[in-house]
């Protein structure tokens, strides 16, 4: 009886988020007064709560530390965060267009609108909109399909620039930045001229994002995305803060707001105003969760985005260098400083880009792949020389410069107390250097490992892989069904014809017949339709083939393998 | 028989070196007892050049390798097995069907297969590696060997019959031509092995299908 008289009571609570009654369970949160937006912002110290004082350097003088009235709590963390509504424009350089401008994208066969500059929302285009519908209203408008990794790139390019302010940047997918700022925004003279700097530097690179401060990530987000330049120092004044903001900032599931909406439910503060069973009941503990973290009941840790790091140098010997001894010596102190470079991060690459500058001619480019991430100089000398051998210079070289790949983390191993070879040593070691020497001499194609494939004719049973991926380790069988007499070990790439005489085949003399017939008669789905009759042949030197003869008219027959 | 094991005994002495015990090399069996028992150490050298000339390609110098091949390729830690500049497509369902573990198998397709095969020999990384050459001089076969030695590789080189001539410094040379029911081994040169000539015979599935 008593859980149906609570379950009567969450409903009329949800159903009138307004109304507190008591013998309730606990709001999410206690109301909190919510003080005039203007004093957070100020940034000149007033008396009471003036949150910037919150920032005098550790050193202040005692007497300015006494004179504080009861400061309030320090927040852990501050958090600048920064969304970028127009970044699909901004990362195709549509910022300032003289023409009404919109990106497209193709959303389930439909042509939508992602982004449109100002002329374009002045003539009421809006994002999520058909594309028909957008052309209706401004018949001039310019289309420009849309280009994710341009924006992954400004957003990257961001973070770069975000660095400048803090260690501590996070990416947030799509069109988001954070930057914990506690540490560093005396620096800047507080948060109001960090922010400030922090568009400053944001307009250098092309992107305008909207700006927002707070104590916790998820707010500083929210209110970014909510387009509300919000400044929030101290904890106690964050939830009141926040109440105001639409709900749909939170980026939640459709349907979870439009649920909320319709029970009257359309800010951040109505929704933290319901009780919190029935809440995580109707709508998932993962949206009580985001308000948790909103409000900083929760920790919400954030991973930090790492630069991508790439090693580039260049040098330029006193004289130009025509062969390729004098450009391995000029390189080598180049390789030793890679060396260093990729030993302190304990990492290696897999690419490296060799450019040779001439004087007139375009840069030769010569770039090497490696079959495993490798830090060793020696190795990549040894690479560099196999294809600088090969290389032939337009003009002599000035400049010599490398350019590794991305870096990948390396898996150091220990060495083997057995030579290889010796006593069953593996030779993981030397396995990937050799198969690179080879690759850098021959080409990639020229080295190869073969896998088998569940086929019955016999040119498709298996094919060429590259060698780390060989073997029948997978889904195949691990050995065909036949016994091993019956096919050959050596394969003609292509059927040979045999010649005919007196109605036998004929190679190299007569063929004596031994074994056989074997029908082959498939891929008739796929045209390669193969219709055949294999033989087991002795020629007159005592070499056994593997010969068919075609089932359809012209009967001929065909060499196809030698035993060997 | 009570004398002979004695005798055994004492010829293991290190003082005494004979022809063939000096011979004490790390091999691995060929998979005809009847071909192990001419070869120094009973099979194979580990790590060692074999020359096999050839009357003909095709007449049974691959099958006479198989058994060694699986072998080597199904150890734990075993290395690659390369296969330099074959003359045809090494044919992968019958590689497997002899018991090769294919993911082992490396196929090499070049244009300069000495300069390949000193390298799959030297750098410790294969096994056992085979190569078809055209045509090798003797400073090749030197530097062949040296490197089989280097990287403890058994390489195996296939020449035509007529470079039998010619003097070479492999750890081995063997002479094949075809026989009735498989194929005749003429040892040219072993190190501490017996010479002559050895008729084997493939299993009775493919001597049945043979005649």
């Amino acid at each position: 009886m008593s859980q149906l008289h609570g379950i009567t009571h969450d409903l009329f609570a949800e159903l009138r988020p307004e109304s507190t009654p008591a013998h309730e369970p606990p709001p999410l949160h206690a109301p909190v007064p919510v003080p005039e937006p203007a004093l957070a912002r100020e940034p000149v110290p007033a008396q009471g709560s003036a949150p910037v004082q919150a920032f005098v350097p550790r050193r202040a003088p005692a007497v300015l530390r006494g004179r504080r009235p009861a400061p309030h709590p320090q927040p852990r963390e501050l958090w600048v965060g920064a969304c970028l509504h127009d970044l699909p424009l901004e990362a195709l350089g549509l910022g300032r267009s003289p023409r009404p401008v919109a990106v497209v994208e193709l959303r389930d066969r439909v042509q939508c609108v992602v982004a449109a500059d100002e002329h374009a929302r002045r003539h009421g285009v809006r994002p999520g909109m058909g594309l028909a519908a957008a052309m209706a209203l401004v018949p001039v408008l310019e289309t420009r399909p849309r280009d994710i990794r341009r924006e992954r790139r400004l957003l990257e390019r961001l973070a770069h620039c975000a660095l400048g302010f803090t260690p501590r940047v996070s990416f947030v997918p799509e069109d988001g930045l954070l930057l914990e700022v506690k540490g560093s925004l005396h620096l800047f003279g507080g948060a109001e001229g960090l922010c400030r700097a922090f568009a400053d530097a944001c307009a250098g690179a092309g992107a305008r994002p909207c700006l927002a401060l707070a104590p916790t990530p998820l707010a500083a987000l929210t209110a970014a995305r909510a387009g509300c330049p919000l400044v929030v120092t101290d904890p106690a004044q964050l939830v009141g803060r926040l109440a105001p903001l639409p709900l749909s900032a939170l980026r939640w599931p459709e349907d979870v707001l439009e649920r909320l909406s319709r029970m009257g439910v359309r800010t951040i503060g109505q929704a933290l105003r319901l009780p919190r069973e029935g809440f995580a009941r109707r709508f998932g503990t993962a949206q009580l969760d985001a308000l948790d973290r909103l409000t900083g009941r929760r920790p919400d840790p954030r991973a930090d985005f790492r630069p991508r790091e790439r090693f580039h140098a260049r040098r330029e010997p006193a004289y130009e260098l025509e062969h390729h001894d004098a450009i391995l010596e000029t390189l080598a102190p180049l390789l030793r400083d890679l060396e260093r470079f990729l030993q302190a991060r304990q990492c290696g690459i897999t690419q490296l880009e060799c450019l040779l500058h001439h004087r007139h001619a375009p840069a030769t480019r010569c770039v090497l792949a490696c079959a495993a991430p490798t830090a060793s100089a020696q190795r990549i000398e040894a690479l560099l020389e196999e294809r600088l051998a090969r290389l032939t210079l337009p003009e002599p070289v000035r400049v010599c410069e490398l350019r590794s790949g991305p870096l990948v983390p390396l898996a150091l191993s220990s060495d083997s107390l057995w030579q290889s070879g010796e006593h069953g040593g593996g030779a993981n070691g030397e396995s990937p250097a050799f198969i690179e020497r080879l690759r850098a001499r021959l080409g990639d194609e020229a080295v190869y490992g073969l896998r088998l494939f569940g086929a019955h004719r016999p040119e498709m049973a298996w094919r060429s892989v590259a060698p780390d991926e060989a073997g029948v380790r997978g889904a195949d069988a691990q050995r065909p069904p036949w016994p091993a007499f019956r096919r050959p070990l050596w394969l003609l790439p292509v059927p040979q014809r045999l010649t005919e005489r007196e109605g036998r085949p004929h190679h190299h003399g007569p063929l004596r017949l031994v074994g056989g017939p074997e029908r082959i008669e498939t891929g008739w789905w796929d045209g390669g339709e193969v219709t055949r009759d294999y033989y087991v042949a002795v020629d007159v030197r005592g070499v056994r083939l593997w010969i068919f003869r075609e089932r359809s008219p012209p009967h001929a027959w065909f060499l196809h393998g030698v035993f060997g | 028989m009570s004398v002979e094991v004695p005798l055994a005994r004492l010829l293991e002495h290190p003082a005494i070196w004979r022809g063939r015990s000096a011979a004490r090399i790390a091999t691995v069996s060929t998979g005809f007892p009847a071909l192990d028992e001419r070869l120094p150490g009973h099979g194979w050298p580990r790590a060692g050049l074999v020359e096999i000339l050839i009357a003909r390609f095709g007449i049974g110098e691959l099958r006479l390798l198989m058994p060694a091949l699986t072998t080597l390729t199904g150890r734990t830690a075993a290395r690659w097995c390369a296969w330099i500049a074959p003359p045809l497509e090494p044919f992968a369902p019958a590689l497997a069907a002899h018991g090769l573990a294919l993911e082992r198998v490396l196929v090499v397709r070049t244009d300069t297969p000495l300069w390949a095969f000193e390298q799959a020999l030297g750098s410790g990384a294969c096994d056992a590696a085979l190569a078809w050459a055209r045509r090798a001089h003797l400073r090749d076969i030197r530097r062949l060997q040296l490197a089989t030695e280097r990287g403890r590789t058994l390489g195996i080189l296939f020449r035509a019959l007529r470079a039998a001539r010619d003097s070479s410094c492999a750890a081995l040379r063997l002479a094949l031509e075809p026989a009735p029911h498989g194929v005749r081994v003429t040892l040219l040169k072993s190190r501490g092995g017996l010479r002559g000539s050895v008729e084997l015979s493939w299993p009775p599935a493919v001597a049945a299908r043979g005649s």
